[in-house]
């Protein structure tokens, strides 16, 4: 059992970030991208992913994303940030989400 | 591919067909990567989606459209192989035993039925006769007099058919119930406008007197609250009027359309119109009889699905015709099903006279199509404008074309069967006791 409380691990992962960039990477290095809460440190996102998918996890990068800066008129808004992670799976290791969990 | 055609009834089909599963698997991947080009994600360029997840989320989509398609070329090909001709859409069932290299399914639908043109110089078609004379004339100007009835007040008690013009108050143990109350009201003694109980109390009364009486409500009034009960009416007379009758002078041809009053040309002008109105009906009887005839000739079966087509039709037809007078529909439950047996008919009807135009070469000609719209038009002022109107809408042609052939088809069946002449009434053929 890790070191963390299943109850934060549940509320680490957001949502697995789909984009271009995150399938090209994903064939590339066998990594998978989430965003996750923005507190959420490497050993979290790490033990959250091993908890729920049920994988080993090689590595974790993290990357904090600005929000982007919108304007309606003269008013200047920002959208929030986010932490996203990059989850460096073990070789032969795999993710599908379309299976659901 | 293997098919098998079996047939179920002397309309029904029924063909088992198989298509290869590789086929339709093809065919799914051809599907998917043409939307891969064009297909819309968030998170992706236009056609920048990886073809997994295209296949993902559209798989089905895709898969249902292949075996859609393949499902209707397969079918497409037998009908054109054995040539037959589908009445309705045919209707398909997977079937469940479905092996694993090849989809299998069933086709069910109905084909047209053969026609043969049956002999019809066995029938015997009654034709009409009637010469329109002076008392048909006669009997056409009453009618319009009386509704051109004027009506003129008069000092005397109310007489049946007298028009009276009252104010009343109705009472319901001395209270004024709802409707029960009116002022200036006319109405016609006799009409059947109001209720026989206070037409008759109203007989014999004069102009400004007045009278109470009770009265009771039928039971099967339409007004639940008033029906059955006894009420008490307050009446006063305020005008009696007799009815006048207009007399056949010029005054009486002007109000008919003839400019000049001149009331022989009017008889000329209402013989006219009642000798078109007599032809008119005796073709229409004709009709009828032929199209008897033709059903009696030719015992065909359906194809059950252009009856309920037609059906169908004839519901929404009557639905149309109801909100056309402006009732609700919605409320009004009607069922395609209670067309059934006329639908068949229509059909049926259809199904010979298209058989028999092919085959007798009844096609309408132009000439005739001519002929018909100028006869309707006859009838209207300006009869060019309405030729013109025809012809401007291929819809309105298309009728006038159908009407054409359908007097070809009567000519011919009359030309084909024993006819006999046989002597009419007036009355009879107009369908009225006037």
């Amino acid at each position: 059992m890790s070191a963390f409380k299943e109850e934060r691990l549940m509320q680490v992962l957001l949502a697995p970030q789909i984009s271009e960039k995150a399938t090209y990477i994903a064939d590339k290095n066998e990594q998978v991208v989430f965003r996750v809460a923005s507190d959420a440190t490497k050993p979290e996102v790490k033990a959250a992913v091993e908890l729920l998918f049920k994988v080993e996890v090689k590595a974790v990068q993290v990357a904090n994303v600005k929000g982007k800066e919108k304007r309606f008129g003269k008013m200047i808004g920002r959208r929030k940030g986010w932490k996203k992670a990059y989850v460096c799976l073990k070789p032969g290791q795999e993710i599908n989400f379309a299976a659901g969990e | 591919m293997s098919n098998q055609e079996t047939v179920v009834s002397a309309l029904e089909r029924r063909i088992d067909m198989s298509v290869p599963l590789a086929d339709i698997e093809k065919d799914v991947e051809a599907r998917l990567k043409k939307m891969s080009r064009t297909v819309k994600m968030p998170g992706f360029r236009p056609g920048k989606v990886p073809f997994r997840m295209v296949a993902q989320s559209y798989g089905p989509q895709a898969r249902s459209e292949a075996i859609g398609a393949a499902v209707e070329r397969v079918l497409g090909e037998q009908i054109q192989a054995q040539n037959l001709r589908i009445a309705g859409y045919p209707s398909i069932e997977p079937k469940e035993a479905s092996g694993t290299e090849a989809l299998e399914f069933t086709a069910v639908f109905e084909v047209y039925p053969e026609i043969v043109i049956g002999d019809v110089s066995a029938q015997e078609i009654e034709r009409p006769q009637l010469e329109v004379s002076d008392a048909e004339v006669d009997k056409t100007l009453d009618v319009l007099r009386k509704q051109r009835t004027t009506f003129a007040a008069i000092e005397r008690a109310a007489q049946e058919g007298d028009r009276v013009v009252i104010d009343f108050t109705g009472r319901k143990d001395g209270v004024e119930f709802d409707g029960g109350k009116a002022a200036d009201f006319p109405f016609v003694i006799g009409a059947g406008q109001m209720l026989k109980d206070f037409e008759t109390a109203v007989l014999g009364l004069q102009a400004g007197e007045s009278k109470t009486f009770d009265m009771t409500f039928p039971a099967d009034y339409h007004a639940t609250h008033l029906a059955g009960q006894t009420v008490q009416f307050e009446v006063v007379v305020k005008k009696v009027e007799e009815p006048k009758l207009p007399e056949i002078d010029a005054e009486f041809a002007k109000s008919l359309g003839v400019a000049d009053g001149d009331v022989a040309k009017m008889r000329e002008e209402v013989k006219a119109n009642l000798e078109r109105e007599v032809k008119r009906r005796i073709q229409a009887r004709i009709k009828e009889r032929v199209m008897n005839v033709l059903i009696e000739t030719h015992p065909i079966e359906v194809p059950k699905a252009l009856v309920q087509q037609e059906s169908q039709q004839l519901a929404e037809n009557a639905k149309r015709d109801f909100e056309a007078r402006g009732m609700q529909t919605k409320d009004l439950p009607i069922d395609a099903s209670w067309f059934g047996e006329q639908a068949a008919r229509r059909v049926k009807l259809g199904l010979i006279m298209s058989e028999l135009v092919k085959s007798k070469e009844l096609h309408a000609k132009p000439e005739q199509i001519r002929a018909t719209i100028e006869d309707f038009a006859a009838s209207y002022e300006d009869p060019s404008e309405v030729v013109g109107w025809y012809y401007s809408q291929p819809q309105r042609l298309a009728q006038a074309e159908a009407l054409v052939i359908e007097d070809n088809v009567v000519e011919w069946v009359v030309s084909n069967a024993k006819t006999s002449d046989v002597a009419t009434s007036f009355d009879d053929l107009m369908g009225n006791a006037a």
